[in-house]
């Protein structure tokens, strides 16, 4: 099937196989596309970034999922982010939801505020 | 820091001689002690601007208090301070006090100031109040009143509008040579240490101790205090003249005098006493005053005393006058040492005279009088204004109709320009000395509460912190002043217009390649620029090889500027550039108003703007509802505000699809994404992980033909477009909406750009550039970014705006 890479601007267009357990990727130009297209037929995981209230101001608190997580967990996880509030001050990379979801994943800052 | 010359000192002398260097192309920084200007002499004294008839002929005193005297009345209109040259009297009580007024009118000759002998009966006539005991006195129609802090406070706002960085809380506890340069390093109790070419020492009351660090040639002040007594304002008319009696040598004995707030001061004693700071006044003290006016004023009204208060002269023991000029054996340290009466006369010309030769030792040369500001942070004075003037002001800003100082008429809107002017107040007697709210008969009985509540609302502290002492500012606001003003100071290397990625990137190259003085204009609240709207990741895989989100992509240049040493000013606003060598940039913020800086090299980092609804042409009608894709990323992820719930997009540039991910993150329906082209504007990436991921239709040939609603959009229609881009009629679909956001593409921002007169590329529609030096067509102007092209990735903006970077600073240091 064909399939877009979403690393880089490049976006790369690939032809994507699944022979038996084993993936097929052409049309790749690194190795981080090979990487990308065997995730998207067995697992496909994005990045989440979004917002987190904070207590007592109406600006936001930017955050996003340390490493990418499950597409499948994506609601689950908008879901925490938006159950949750924040106290200042706040640094870049610090946990405000540890294990999202139950993915495992962190959410950290990603702005100090 | 690292500045040409830094003046000691915020007194009148200080900030004159601050004033005085602005005209030059130099780097002007003054350090202060205080919390504000105006904190030692300058506050308390008798604010005479005195003839100059009984000063030593042949001495400094008398010859600066002649050329001073001379300046007055250009130098208040300039600075827009009260002044009023009502004349002095000099009375004589018997014969032999009138034949001391013979002596001193043979001075006065000698000195140049006109003065001449009156009779009992003229003066009886000229001043009904005076003593009958009082035989003649010498007329000297040049002598004057003024206001020392108001011509203290200006001159430093005026220096401030030129350049000039003032840092208060500033004690400076050690001066040396910094190395083999020449240059002076200074270092502050706080431990802030400022390097400078040239140092003056105005410190007035210590300047004996800062000489005696540096030179051979020791001084010695000696503290000589003055104690006085106020009369309220329905005193004013007792006299109209200054009431002198024959000086001694302890001073110019005690004086009545109007003043020109209306009031009536009375003093000084002359006390030598041991404390530098000992500022208080005493029973024995004001005895003295009240019994030596008496002799001028037998019907001292004491019933109107309003206040009492001191003053220290810097009264110079070893050689009895104004040390003035660079020190003989310590090279670029230049003396206003034992400066006293008549030191306030003297400071316009003390400061003129210091400045030319500051600027002869350091080979500066004399700004263009056209970018000189005349500006002084004047704000009207409710208590002076016709009423129909006043009216029209308050009905434009009612700030102005809340009095806040019943006694001198002073109102919030006064109260509030003070704070905000450029040398603004930080504490309770900074807004007495600017405002006179809290100087009337009551003495801040009624206004210290609104007055620390106002302080409070400005700087952002609790009213009570301004309680804690009436001069020094509450600790929070230490330095926060000199982040305010610091960064506009005299020639920079390299000045950056933008404090985004582009303009962070270029700033820390040009420091990194070795400009000193770099200093980024930022018109939003804070860095970052676009990147900090810009929350989701995906930036940073080329430069950092990680992959960031915005607000981390720019945090990481953030705080490279910071630990390089760039300034960075920000709620500022670049108005024109005016090239040349240095290249004149003129900007506006609501604390520094109108500044003028000068640099030997510009980069242009102003990022690009979006193509509105109006560029795009999109017929139906003008609703609440229709937003760039800017405009609502702004919104959603800045200002915590959903523009909507029902959402098509009009074009598929990468913020659009960034956002119609955003907004569905966010609970938003978004219901299409509609392009004229026949592919995606914005990258595949964004296709594929903002709308195939959530099953966004994207609409290719497609575009809005109708908007619909009055007040806010509720639906529009989409046709299918031919080749020829027009609409097919008969394919519309209508969709159901509250917003319809615009993601058509972005162009340079390049109005400063145009007016500076580079020349602009049609197709990029930035500034024409030489890629090797990102140099545009008009020497010592670069430029980086989205100013120059619309760029897809952020790191490429920061390699181009790299290369600006350097290319300005090897510029800047080529033509040093």
């Amino acid at each position: 099937m064909k399939m877009i890479c979403i690393n880089c601007p490049k976006g790369c267009e690939m032809d994507v196989e699944k022979v038996g357990d084993d993936v097929r990727v052409t049309g790749h130009s690194c190795p981080r596309g090979e990487a990308y297209a065997k995730a998207e037929v067995t697992n496909p995981t994005r990045m989440v970034t979004g917002l987190v209230r904070v207590a007592g101001m109406r600006k936001p608190l930017p955050v996003k999922t340390r490493t990418a997580v499950p597409k499948g967990s994506i609601d689950a996880v908008l879901f925490a982010l938006h159950q949750a509030t924040v106290q200042l001050p706040v640094k870049i990379g610090d946990v405000i939801i540890p294990d999202a979801a139950g993915t495992g994943v962190d959410v950290v800052a990603t702005a100090n505020m | 820091m690292e500045v040409d010359a830094i003046v000691i000192g915020a007194g009148v002398v200080g900030c004159s001689v601050a004033r005085s260097l602005s005209r030059y192309n130099l780097n002007v920084a003054v350090l202060e002690a205080g919390s504000d200007v105006a904190e030692g002499a300058s506050k308390a004294n008798s604010a005479i601007v005195h003839a100059g008839f009984d000063a030593k002929p042949g001495s400094n005193k008398a010859k600066f208090n002649v050329l001073g005297n001379r300046m007055f009345e250009d130098v208040c209109r300039e600075l827009k301070v009260p002044f009023r040259r009502n004349g002095s009297l000099v009375l004589a009580f018997g014969p032999e006090e009138e034949k001391a007024l013979e002596d001193l009118k043979a001075r006065a000759e000698t000195n140049g100031v006109p003065v001449e002998i009156i009779g009992q009966d003229e003066l009886r006539r000229r001043e009904p109040n005076v003593s009958p005991e009082a035989t003649a006195a010498l007329w000297a129609p040049t002598g004057g009143i003024c206001c020392p802090y108001e011509l203290t406070f200006r001159s430093a706002e005026n220096a401030a509008a030129n350049g000039v960085a003032f840092f208060f809380d500033a004690k400076v506890t050690s001066i040396r040579p910094a190395d083999a340069s020449g240059a002076w390093r200074l270092e502050c109790e706080d431990s802030r240490v400022f390097e400078a070419k040239a140092v003056v020492n105005c410190v007035g009351i210590r300047s004996d101790e800062l000489n005696n660090q540096v030179s051979a040639t020791k001084y010695s002040i000696q503290a000589r205090r003055g104690e006085y007594l106020m009369l309220d304002r329905d005193e004013d008319g007792a006299f109209s003249a200054t009431m002198f009696q024959v000086p001694s040598k302890m001073g110019k004995g005690i004086l009545v005098s109007p003043t020109v707030d209306g009031t009536v001061i009375v003093g000084p004693t002359a006390e030598d006493i041991p404390d530098k700071d000992d500022k208080a006044t005493t029973y024995e003290g004001l005895e003295k005053v009240k019994a030596g006016a008496r002799r001028t004023y037998p019907n001292l009204p004491l019933g109107k005393v309003i206040t009492e208060f001191s003053g220290l002269r810097a009264h110079e023991t070893t050689v009895g006058d104004f040390i003035l000029g660079e020190a003989p054996d310590a090279p670029g340290f230049f003396n206003a040492v034992g400066v006293e009466s008549p030191g306030l006369t003297s400071a316009p010309a003390i400061g003129q005279w210091l400045a030319e030769r500051v600027a002869a030792k350091l080979g500066a040369s004399r700004k263009n009088p056209s970018i000189v500001s005349a500006d002084v942070s004047w704000w009207p004075k409710t208590r002076e204004m016709a009423p129909a003037d006043l009216a029209e002001l308050v009905s434009r800003d009612s700030s102005f109709g809340r009095v806040i100082c019943r006694c001198e008429g002073v109102t919030e809107g006064e109260i509030r320009a003070a704070i905000r002017c450029r040398v603004g107040a930080r504490t309770l007697d900074g807004i007495k000395r600017r405002t006179r709210s809290g100087m009337g008969r009551c003495q801040g009985g009624f206004c210290t509460p609104r007055v620390i509540e106002i302080l409070g609302n400005e700087l952002g502290l609790p009213p009570e912190a301004f309680l804690l002492s009436r001069k020094s500012a509450p600790k929070a606001l230490r330095q926060s002043r000199a982040s305010c003003v610091s960064c506009g100071s005299g020639v920079l290397d390299v000045l950056v217009i933008g404090a985004g990625p582009a303009g962070l990137a270029a700033a820390c190259a040009a420091k990194e390649a070795g400009a000193k003085n770099v200093l980024v204009i930022e018109r939003d609240d804070a860095p970052g620029g676009i990147l900090q709207q810009c929350i989701h990741n995906g930036f940073g895989l080329h430069r950092f090889s990680e992959e960031l989100t915005g607000p981390e992509y720019a945090q990481r240049f953030i705080d490279r500027a910071a630990e390089l040493g760039v300034s960075v000013v920000c709620g500022t606003m670049v108005l024109s550039i005016e090239a040349g060598m240095p290249a004149h940039v003129t900007a506006m913020s609501p604390r520094g108003g109108l500044a003028v800086y000068a640099a030997k090299a510009v980069v242009l980092a102003m990022g690009c703007r979006e193509r509105p609804r109006g560029a795009l042409m999109t017929p139906g009608t003008r609703p609440a509802g229709v937003y760039t894709a800017g405009t609502v990323q702004r919104l959603v992820n800045m200002d915590g505000i959903m523009p909507g719930r029902r959402v098509v997009i009009l074009g598929s540039g990468d913020i659009g699809l960034i956002m119609a991910r955003r907004l569905t993150f966010s609970g938003a329906k978004v219901l299409a994404c509609v392009e004229i082209m026949k592919k995606s504007s914005g990258l595949m990436r964004n296709v594929v992980q903002c709308l195939n991921d959530y099953d966004i239709p994207l609409l290719l040939s497609h575009t809005v033909t109708d908007v619909e609603g009055r007040e806010h959009v509720t639906g529009v229609k989409v046709s299918k477009v031919g080749e020829d881009l027009k609409p097919i009629s008969g394919t519309e679909m209508h969709f159901d909406c509250d917003t319809l956001v615009l993601s058509c593409g972005l162009i340079p921002e390049n109005e400063l750009t145009r007016k500076a007169g580079i020349e602009i590329d049609p197709k990029t529609r930035g500034p024409r550039i030489d890629p090797k030096t990102m140099a545009t067509s008009v020497p010592g102007i670069f430029a980086g970014g989205n100013v120059v092209r619309v760029y897809d990735l952020v790191d490429w903006v920061s390699r181009d705006s790299e290369i600006a970077g350097r290319s300005a600073a090897e510029y800047a240091m080529g033509n040093a």
